[in-house]
């Protein structure tokens, strides 16, 4: 490899973008090919090249990094910075759905009855499993600042400890949400209500899963001495992540479980 | 505040005036430590505005409808009335008639409210063609 005058990095050649986009390309209209056409077949193709892409295109930058030392200080200053943006067009994501649900909730339509919870639903106690899983989610973010402050400590085994102990946490977390939908006394098509509660919870315990993968795959990599005191932005990025999901539960809880009940 | 119901009328029944429920307690005696105290008057024609507005939206009705609900005190019949209108000029009967269910529930069990805010209001029922859930059989379940 030639030498560089600068700190940056210039990334080589890489086939992931394309791959992704394409496998962007086959998943979307291999789902409306499922709607029409009741064949999953393009769809499972593309969700396969998508999780492909995924995985390789992020093995690369472990190596690009840990391995190879392309992530100088401008290099993770620049990573920090795509992060937070990332996680702020995620803000605005979830604020969308916040909106629906207020828009939907201060002023109900006659077909409600002109309240809210509307007529006939029967809303779930907030003071019960919602309020584990606040309890839960809160819990896990203890676990994750203990976690980091190990790593930055140099204590691996507590590291290693905390931050199971915080996937632990996020698994229990997706395993009582799960059961709260099966039992749900309303559904999805159960009007408005049940539209803004699915899509709006649907949404932050899909993002539960992807923090957690993401906090599996640090564990994984804090196991094989990846991370030092000094660097371990992968970690720092799941961390904040998994903080955001957090944030956004604490919303979900206060206005659609316990206001909006 | 609901205090018109002791003032004696004209036409209204002189009987009305029974023991002070809380519900027209003038916002002065609470105890707040600090802060703006509304009157009444100034409650009502600030709600009456509210609804008075030429433009005003469906949204907007149904939101203010609720907040207004929302208060421990049955909205005044102008109020009433300039919310009536507003679902005049929106074209929503449906709402019309949910008001005035909905006043005759915020009166709980003083049961001579709910009577008399009618009778207030039967111009304006008249005028503008709603009629009360009881004509339409609807207080049954």
């Amino acid at each position: 490899m030639a030498h560089q005058a600068h700190a940056y990095h210039m990334v080589d050649p890489s086939p992931w973008p394309l791959t992704g986009a394409i496998a962007a390309l086959l998943m979307t209209s291999g789902l409306a090919v499922w709607f029409h056409q009741h064949s999953m077949i393009l769809m499972a193709i593309g969700t396969v090249l998508m999780l492909l892409t995924m995985y390789q295109w992020w093995r690369d930058i472990v190596r690009e990094g840990t391995f190879q030392g392309h992530h100088t200080p401008p290099v993770q200053k620049g990573l920090r910075y795509g992060m937070i943006l990332f996680i702020t067009s995620e803000v605005f994501f979830f604020l969308g759905f916040f909106w629906a649900f207020y828009h939907a909730s201060l002023a109900p339509t006659p077909e409600l009855g002109g309240c809210w919870p509307p007529t006939g639903i029967f809303t779930l106690d907030p003071l019960e499993v919602p309020l584990l899983n606040t309890a839960v989610l809160l819990a896990s973010g203890v676990t994750v600042t203990w976690a980091h402050h190990s790593m930055m400590g140099g204590d691996r085994k507590q590291a290693i400890q905390s931050l199971t102990m915080t996937i632990v946490l996020g698994f229990y977390f997706t395993v009582l949400q799960a059961m709260e939908y099966v039992d749900a006394p309303f559904t999805i098509g159960d009007g408005v209500y049940g539209a803004t509660f699915f899509v709006a919870t649907g949404f932050h315990g899909l993002h539960v899963m992807i923090g957690s993968i993401f906090l599996a795959v640090c564990l994984l990599r804090q196991i094989k001495h990846h991370f030092t005191s000094g660097h371990h932005f992968g970690f720092e990025a799941a961390a904040w992540y998994w903080h955001f999901v957090d944030v956004v539960w604490l919303f979900l809880y206060v206005s659609i479980y316990w206001w909006g009940s | 505040m609901f205090r018109a119901v002791f003032r004696l009328s004209s036409t209204g029944a002189r009987c009305l005036v029974r023991s002070k429920p809380s519900i027209s307690a003038p916002l002065a005696s609470r105890c707040y430590s600090h802060g703006q105290v509304e009157t009444d008057e100034e409650f009502d024609a600030r709600w009456v505005t509210y609804f008075s507005k030429p433009d005003i939206d469906a949204w907007e009705l149904r939101k203010g409808m609720n907040t207004l609900i929302g208060y421990d005190l049955v909205p005044e019949a102008k109020i009433v009335d300039s919310a009536l209108r507003a679902c005049r000029r929106l074209n929503d009967m449906a709402s019309a008639i949910r008001i005035l269910e909905a006043v005759k529930d915020k009166a709980g069990p003083h049961k001579e409210i709910y009577p008399y805010l009618i009778q207030e209001l039967q111009p304006t029922l008249s005028e503008l063609g709603i009629s009360t859930p009881e004509q339409l059989g609807m207080d049954k379940l």
